[in-house]
């Protein structure tokens, strides 16, 4: 346990000198009406109360009285303000980092519409201004920062891999100019990728890049920054996360592209659309998008054909809560599968109201809370299991892990796949 | 951890918290709990492959030299492994748990 006043200091001043009006405000607005309770995967798998959002929630407010109000400050216990000290600090670490998969159901069912889970983040802010941020999930973060992606992946060895896809590529489609095109400028699109996929889960690499040929689209990759990643979005230390989104960001200046189209991933598009004009505090003079958007648009406007016959299982669909919950990205991965696979059927509930697969919030890489993040896979198990598909579909590729271990530890005896590659497995090409 | 009545100090998922510590009973026991009756050649050649690789380096190998070094095809490995290279076979050799998005 570090015990460093200034540490403190600095961690109370994200609640004492905040000039974030909407953290005051949802800091000190639950009315404990307890709905959240029967929103969040943890109470609901454990029952265990100090689950409940707004518990978490409290345990933030209860610092805030005790240093940021009149009241708090010289009547602590009139107020059930709480100091600083080694007991709550170890209770936020527990229920912030390893209770909270920031899945933001809680905020969707809070009956006064506090955003419990931006007060979660601040929360853990503070734990990152104090040191106490769990080592596997800054081990990832220092990985991003120090070798240019999470994964720490050698520039050759990443090269070597993409040209291995190449050959495929080319096997695949028949056409010896088929390419996977590197650190090209002036493209249309320049494309990310989860790390995760060219180290170990390569066939959503080679998926897009069939879909990129049968667009004809001109696109390339940066074998300098590539990763769509941002892990320290879950720390919540802007300071990192600046680091990492401001890399992307002058690579796109770099190579000038017009846009940037993030590979299937929740958290890295929350992280660099929505999230990243924030970290660096300017607008940018290029376009954003998903990759579940572009493939959707691809669609709508004919640039690929799809047969869906090709597709021929019944395929479900796992809603990322960060594309969807948080980003609104609803419908596009819906008339995705609609138009490429013979048999979709939803999940109960789904959309906004989904169930997280419990992987989210940093979950999938700590370690600490590993017995947890089964425990609370229970849900979307049974959700999986009801609808009696054959494959699930999803466009992340953290819930594509966290998926890959529910079949397997649960027996659901189901294929994960990404929409990516759901589509190339439909295309036909001309 | 317990398996078969073998107790191993391990991470929160299951990783060797000394990788040092493995051999191949312990492999023969981690593919077991993982819902793997039997390590056959092909399970065999790429787990040396990331032991090797690992000891070497100190890292996991890309999947790219896994498939080059065991002349497996991907596919295959993640049927061999189903849950994954990183998870299911790294796990299996007693490395580390990589960091990232598995």
């Amino acid at each position: 346990m570090k015990d460093n006043n200034s540490q403190k200091h600095k961690a109370i001043k994200i609640l004492s000198e905040s000039k974030d009006n909407k953290l005051v405000t949802h800091l000190n607005s639950c009315v404990h009406c307890g709905l959240c309770a029967e929103s969040c995967i943890y109470y609901l798998t454990t029952k265990d109360e100090k689950f409940i959002p707004a518990r978490k929630v409290n345990l933030i407010s209860s610092l805030y009285q005790r240093y940021c109000t009149f009241t708090g400050k010289h009547f602590p216990f009139l107020t059930g303000a709480r100091n600083l000290n080694e007991e709550i600090i170890d209770e936020m670490v527990d229920q912030l980092f390893g209770a909270c998969t920031l899945c933001g159901r809680c905020n969707m069912h809070c009956s006064v519409g506090v955003d419990i889970s931006y007060v979660v983040r601040a929360g853990r802010k503070m734990l990152s201004e104090m040191g106490f941020v769990p080592a596997t999930l800054q081990s990832t973060v220092n990985a991003a920062i120090q070798t240019g992606n999470n994964m720490s992946i050698p520039v050759e060895e990443f090269t070597d891999t993409l040209s291995w896809l190449e050959e495929d590529l080319r096997d695949e489609v028949n056409d010896p100019h088929a390419s996977i095109p590197l650190n090209v400028q002036n493209t249309n699109i320049l494309y990310t990728l989860n790390p995760r996929e060219p180290k170990f889960f390569p066939l959503s690499i080679s998926a897009m890049a069939k879909i990129f040929y049968a667009a004809k689209e001109i696109w390339t990759l940066s074998t300098s920054m590539y990763d769509v990643t941002n892990y320290a979005y879950y720390t919540s230390n802007n300071n990192e996360a600046e680091v990492i989104a401001e890399r992307l960001y002058n690579e796109m200046l770099k190579l000038k592209a017009k846009r940037c189209v993030l590979a299937e991933c929740g958290h890295g598009s929350r992280a660099f659309r929505w999230e990243a004009p924030n970290y660096l505090r300017k607008s940018f003079p290029f376009e954003v998008i998903t990759s579940v958007e572009l493939l959707a648009e691809y669609i709508s406007k004919g640039r690929i054909k799809l047969d869906k016959n090709l597709n021929k299982e019944t395929i479900t669909l796992h809603d990322p809560c960060n594309l969807v919950r948080e980003g609104g990205i609803i419908e596009q991965q819906r008339y995705i599968l609609r138009n490429a696979a013979n048999n979709f059927i939803e999940m109960t509930p789904y959309g906004i109201d989904n169930f997280c697969c419990g992987g989210g919030g940093g979950q999938l890489s700590m370690s600490e809370y590993n017995e947890r993040r089964m425990k609370i896979a229970e849900i979307k198990t049974e959700q999986i299991r009801k609808t009696g598909a054959a494959i699930v579909a999803t466009p992340c590729h953290n819930c594509v892990d966290q998926l890959i271990q529910i079949d397997n530890k649960f027996k659901l005896g189901v294929k994960i796949k990404t929409l990516a590659e759901i589509v190339a497995d439909a295309i036909v090409l001309e | 951890m317990k398996i078969d009545g073998k107790e191993f100090e391990v991470d929160g998922d299951g990783f060797l918290s000394d990788p040092y510590i493995w051999n191949e009973e312990v492999a023969v026991l981690f593919a077991k709990y993982d819902g793997i009756e039997e390590l056959n050649e092909k399970h065999w050649a790429i787990i040396k492959f990331i032991r090797k690789n690992w000891e070497e380096t100190g890292m996991a190998p890309m999947i790219r030299s896994i498939c080059k070094d065991t002349g497996l095809k991907l596919r295959e490995i993640y049927q061999l492994f189903p849950l994954g290279p990183a998870r299911g076979a790294c796990r299996v050799a007693g490395l580390p748990k990589p960091d990232g998005c598995v």
